[in-house]
């Protein structure tokens, strides 16, 4: 149940380290794994004062920037078709351009495997691991 | 005038007196009219033997009754619970059935009534139809029929991840124990291993111990047996 305020965490290489919530888009409700929402970047992660200068690993994002992202872990159980019931313990998101490519080159963590029907089939061959 | 008053009413009163007495006999007269009793005129009986013809000319009272009316009776529709006292019941056994033709699988979760069955805390595996396993600490056992299911709960990239699990679900290959509990636990629900304090994170180097035995004992036996077929 992600909405307007929700703090999640960014999984992805794209440099936030912990994103905001400030909108749901095409949903009236609360999003959850699969969703589309726009995120303020509260945190950014430091890959270390001396990567920071290199060009390579630099941060892509900055603090304070609006991006679109995707959920992929959600805190709230969801149901599959089958009946049974996947949680995790945090929400979670990747950042993605307008077009819906993912910003990001890398993920580490396990993402929910419902980003399949949902078009993200990208974001979930780039995870490590899915459930 | 106020003492002459009294004079002339004592003579209103004698005024009735003096009225004609025919008058009043009128007026009784046409009294005992009003309240005289005429007994009703008897119905006149209808002939014995009227022609049929017109019998339909009599109002529908009059007309002779040809008994009762006759109001068809149906039986009740057959009891659709004298067919099946527990249709419930009987559905869920029917899929069980289906489902869980050895009953293996009822015994496994079975734990008010099986001592071997699987306990809250122990580390299940479970590898569904589509190839993946998912593995973790059984946290509770429902045992709703054929809806019986448990919580798994195990830590994957660091992240806690909880799955609830159909028992008899088609999807659902197998479920092995991969350890069982040291000490019996004195919950029904494990729901506090999700606080950090209890949390037993990633149980999947243990999976892998307990994976990494059993291929091991299978490929002795499977060795084995390749020796015997040899000496044939």
């Amino acid at each position: 149940m992600i909405q307007l305020k929700t703090m999640l965490n960014c999984i992805d290489n794209s440099g936030a380290a912990v994103v905001e919530c400030v909108n749901v888009l095409k949903k009236q409700r609360a999003a959850t794994v699969g969703d589309r929402i726009v995120v303020v970047v509260q945190k950014q992660r430091n890959f270390g004062p001396d990567t920071a200068n290199n060009s390579g690993i630099a941060n892509k994002v900055r603090r304070g920037d609006i991006r679109h992202a995707v959920v992929v872990r959600a805190r709230k159980e969801m149901q599959r078709s089958d009946g049974s019931i996947v949680k995790f313990d945090d929400n979670a998101c990747v950042l993605i351009n307008k077009s819906g490519d993912p910003i990001g080159t890398r993920m580490n963590g396990v993402v929910a495997t419902e980003l399949r029907g949902k078009q993200w089939s990208k974001i979930l061959s780039l995870a490590p691991m899915h459930v | 005038m106020t003492a002459f008053s009294p004079i002339m009413r004592q003579l209103a009163c004698l005024r009735s007196l003096a009225k004609p007495q025919s008058s009043i006999s009128s007026q009784l007269g046409r009294r005992s009219i009003t309240t005289s009793y005429t007994p009703k005129s008897e119905p006149v009986p209808l002939p014995n033997k009227l022609p049929k013809q017109f019998i339909s000319q009599l109002p529908e009272r009059l007309q002779p009754a040809p008994g009762p009316k006759k109001v068809k009776v149906y039986p009740p529709p057959a009891s659709a619970r004298n067919a099946c006292k527990d249709p419930v019941g009987a559905v869920a056994e029917s899929q069980m059935a289906i489902l869980d033709p050895k009953g293996e699988r009822k015994a496994l979760f079975d734990y008010r009534r099986n001592p071997r069955s699987v306990k809250v805390g122990d580390i299940l595996r479970v590898t569904f139809k589509n190839g993946d396993p998912f593995s973790g600490v059984c946290l509770s056992i429902r045992l709703r029929g054929v809806d019986t299911s448990f919580l798994l709960r195990n830590e994957l990239t660091r992240v806690g991840v909880e799955m609830w699990v159909k028992a008899f679900s088609p999807n659902v290959n197998s479920v092995e124990i991969v350890q069982r509990t040291e000490k019996r636990k004195r919950r029904a629900r494990l729901y506090y291993m999700r606080q950090p304090k209890h949390d037993m994170r990633s149980v999947e180097n243990i999976v892998t111990n307990y994976l990494r035995q059993k291929s091991a004992l299978s490929g002795q036996r499977g060795r084995g047996q390749q020796q015997r077929q040899k000496r044939r």
